[in-house]
């Protein structure tokens, strides 16, 4: 009785404090209704969003026919639009030759990581199962978050006739984030992280973690990272340093080996904030920021997540023509960005055209060079014919770029994205905001 | 109901509508009922976020520097109007900063007052400062000094104008009145020309302090990263790779509201009070 009495209450409230939103959210209350809808459909709601249907359709088909039926259609692709030789890259090069090989018409938007979600879920709950964009640029926590919302469609990678050149060996293509792509993401383009420096300005840079923090107390002020992405790949980075390398968190989130290593990377971090730019009191809100202060002459390295982007801004004008990319020997973070089909696609073969056109050996080659962008290619060059195997090898050219024998050697892969997210929001807590 | 008595309410629908439905979304995003990462009704985002220091420290510092950045710029067009309001020159000069956009004034702002900017430069030129790190910091700064005066200097021009427009279509007799009856200058200014300037004004200036709470391009390449912005916070929330951090994102956006609301139904209740007093 006791027990009765003290649920009907609560029961009655909560379904009052319902009721008023409804009534309150009468718009989206209806969107939130059919959303509800679907979930409860499950599968049903899989086969009836466009993307997906097609992909399996198209499964069936032999890809001549997918070809034909790409040709005369327009690919939305929602990317990154954040760095100019990039959009260059997209607008000016592949863009044409999508038009002229295949009668594609791209059109590249502005849309990332979680955005992407957000707007996709936001479509859904509209219920729309035709969406805007055909394409989407993914990785790492992006996949997760899109693969747990079952907002992609797939598989459709392996089938792409390109896919036979993708170096499948290299466990930083062929895992994302520790994840299995099993077809649902296109690898297209490898980075790895680097930081930045001027070798005028600073002639025997660190080589180690141990050396950066010995460079960082002797010279106060002159090292940061920034609050974003990149920063958080720098600190993941010194985190597998700390405890032992990468192999330390491999094989999925684990809650005890994540509290160590970021206790060991926090302790770490608590002896050299101090002597960081600004006494660690405030942080750059992005790499563009970094860029800024390291060209401005406020701090002595700046960082990226592309091992090549040194090069690419020094020959822009961006930073100075000294720079130099630093890779230090405890290891960098190597990652593997991908394209992704939404469920809501409404060109779900244009997108695979454009796709595989992404893994082709001459938009790889162009995309890899460093004044174009230079994005690392996720092709197993030796398997290619030879001309081109020529044309890669020949690509090592620029004397600022690290050679690509020191990259692979101390390129480290990605783990579970649990790490990523939890030390993000761990490093926020204690030292952006300086609590305990 | 005849069209013309029709035709305001249209308008307030129509204007109330998007504020309503958007509203609406997020009260039922910060619910966990709709959106990514929802997963049914639970009050614990808004318990979360109404515990964290994080979340009020933001709060304070946003009103803080909109607060600051508004007196400035009310203050600045005060003076302007009262010593140069006939000006058609002053007037000109005056309102160049209205026609920039926001970022391309705080890309100003930056490279005027970031440390490694002209000022330091000039410092450095003269002698005064051996490096960037010497000169005071004034962008990404605790203290929000960069970037409250570049919303003063923003914001300066729009309530100028206001305040031209005001003073222009005072009513003089009441400060004729009050210097036949022996007031001297500053007591007419004081207490009559003041309160009719200010009145006229608060409704501009509680738009340009609503603006500044929720401002974040200038707030993104000037402020500090703690505390940070509430605009600044709602957006990391918003794109968090932690799915079910979306709530906090729609429930800080409705803190933001609530609070420039709090300013508005204040203003409307002192201008109900004055007109009763008056009546």
């Amino acid at each position: 009785m006791a027990v009765l009495s003290a649920s009907t209450p609560r029961a009655t409230t909560r379904r009052t404090i319902l009721r008023w939103l409804t009534a309150i959210a009468l718009p989206c209350g209806a969107v939130a209704c059919g959303a509800a809808a679907g979930d409860r459909a499950g599968e049903d709601r899989l086969s009836r969003e466009a993307g997906a249907a097609d992909v399996a359709a198209l499964d069936s088909l032999p890809w001549d026919s997918v070809v034909a039926r790409a040709r005369g259609t327009t690919v939305t692709w929602r990317m990154w639009r954040g760095d100019p030789s990039i959009n260059a890259y997209v607008d000016g090069w592949l863009a044409p030759q999508l038009r002229e090989r295949f009668g594609i018409t791209l059109e590249a938007v502005d849309g990332q990581g979680a955005e992407l979600v957000n707007a996709l879920v936001v479509e859904r709950e509209a219920g729309r199962t035709r969406g805007t964009a055909s394409l989407l640029w993914i990785n790492g926590e992006t996949f997760a978050s899109l693969r747990r919302e079952r907002l992609l469609a797939g598989p459709f990678a392996q089938r792409l006739p390109n896919a036979r050149f993708v170096d499948s060996a290299s466990a930083i293509i062929a895992r994302d984030f520790e994840q299995e792509p099993l077809g649902f993401e296109s690898p297209w383009g490898t980075v790895q992280f680097a930081l930045i420096y001027d070798s005028v300005r600073t002639p025997t840079p660190p080589r180690t973690v141990a050396e950066l923090r010995a460079w960082i107390v002797a010279h106060p002020g002159r090292f940061t990272h920034d609050q974003g992405f990149a920063g958080a790949t720098f600190l993941k980075g010194v985190m597998y340093a700390l405890s032992g390398g990468v192999a330390t968190f491999a094989g999925g989130f684990d809650s005890a080996r994540y509290e160590a290593g970021r206790d060991t990377l926090f302790a770490w971090l608590a002896g050299v904030t101090p002597s960081f730019w600004r006494r660690g009191e405030t942080y750059p809100p992005d790499v563009a920021a970094m860029h800024r202060l390291f060209a401005n002459g406020e701090i002595d390295f700046s960082l990226s997540n592309n091992q090549n982007e040194a090069v690419t801004k020094a020959r822009q004008g961006v930073l100075p023509p000294t720079v130099r990319a630093l890779v230090l020997r405890d290891g960098m973070i190597a990652n593997t960005h991908y394209v992704g089909i939404p469920a809501s696609a409404p060109n779900a073969a244009g997108a695979m055209v454009v796709a595989d056109f992404l893994l082709s050996p001459e938009a790889q080659l162009e995309k890899a060079k460093v004044d174009v962008w230079g994005d690392g290619t996720v092709l197993a060059t030796h398997t290619l014919p030879p001309e081109w195997r020529a044309s890669f090898a020949a690509l090592d050219g620029d004397p600022r770029a690290v050679p690509r024998d020191t990259l692979t050697r101390y390129a480290r892969p990605e783990v579970a994205p649990a790490y990523h997210e939890r030390l993000l929001r761990d490093w926020r807590r204690r030292f952006r905001t300086g609590g305990p | 109901m005849t069209s013309a008595r029709r035709a305001p309410l249209v308008a307030i629908a129509v204007l109330a509508g998007p504020v309503l439905v958007g509203g609406g979304y997020s009260l039922a995003a910060s619910l966990g009922l709709v959106g990514a990462g929802s997963s049914g009704f639970t009050v614990a985002t808004w318990l979360e976020l109404l515990r964290a220091g994080e979340t009020w420290r933001s709060v304070g510092w946003t009103l803080l520097t909109a607060g600051a950045g508004t007196a400035l710029a009310f203050a600045a067009a005060v003076t302007v109007a009262r010593g140069a309001g006939g000006s058609l020159l002053a007037r000109q000069l005056a309102l160049i900063p209205l026609a920039l956009p926001h970022v391309a004034g705080a890309l100003a702002a930056l490279l005027l007052l970031g440390q490694s900017g002209f000022l330091s430069r000039a410092a450095h030129a003269v002698g005064w400062i051996d490096g960037p790190a010497e000169f005071p910091a004034m962008v990404y700064d605790p203290a929000g000094i960069g970037l409250t005066l570049a919303f003063a200097w923003k914001e300066f021009p729009f309530l100028l104008l206001n305040a031209i427009a005001v003073l222009d279509s005072r009513d003089r007799t009441l400060e004729e009145t009050a210097r036949s009856l022996g007031a001297d200058a500053s007591q007419t200014w004081r207490r009559v020309t003041w309160p009719l300037l200010w009145r006229g004004m608060a409704p501009a200036v509680i738009a340009v302090f609503a603006f500044l709470v929720g401002q974040y391009e200038m707030a993104v390449l000037l402020a500090p990263s703690d505390p940070l912005p509430l605009s600044m916070l709602t957006q990391e929330r918003a794109v968090d790779p932690d799915l079910a951090r979306r709530g906090a994102a729609h429930a800080l956006s409705l803190l933001a509201l609530l609070l420039t609301m709090v300013l508005v139904v204040v203003h409307e209740r002192v201008t109900a009070s004055d007109a009763g007093g008056h009546a």
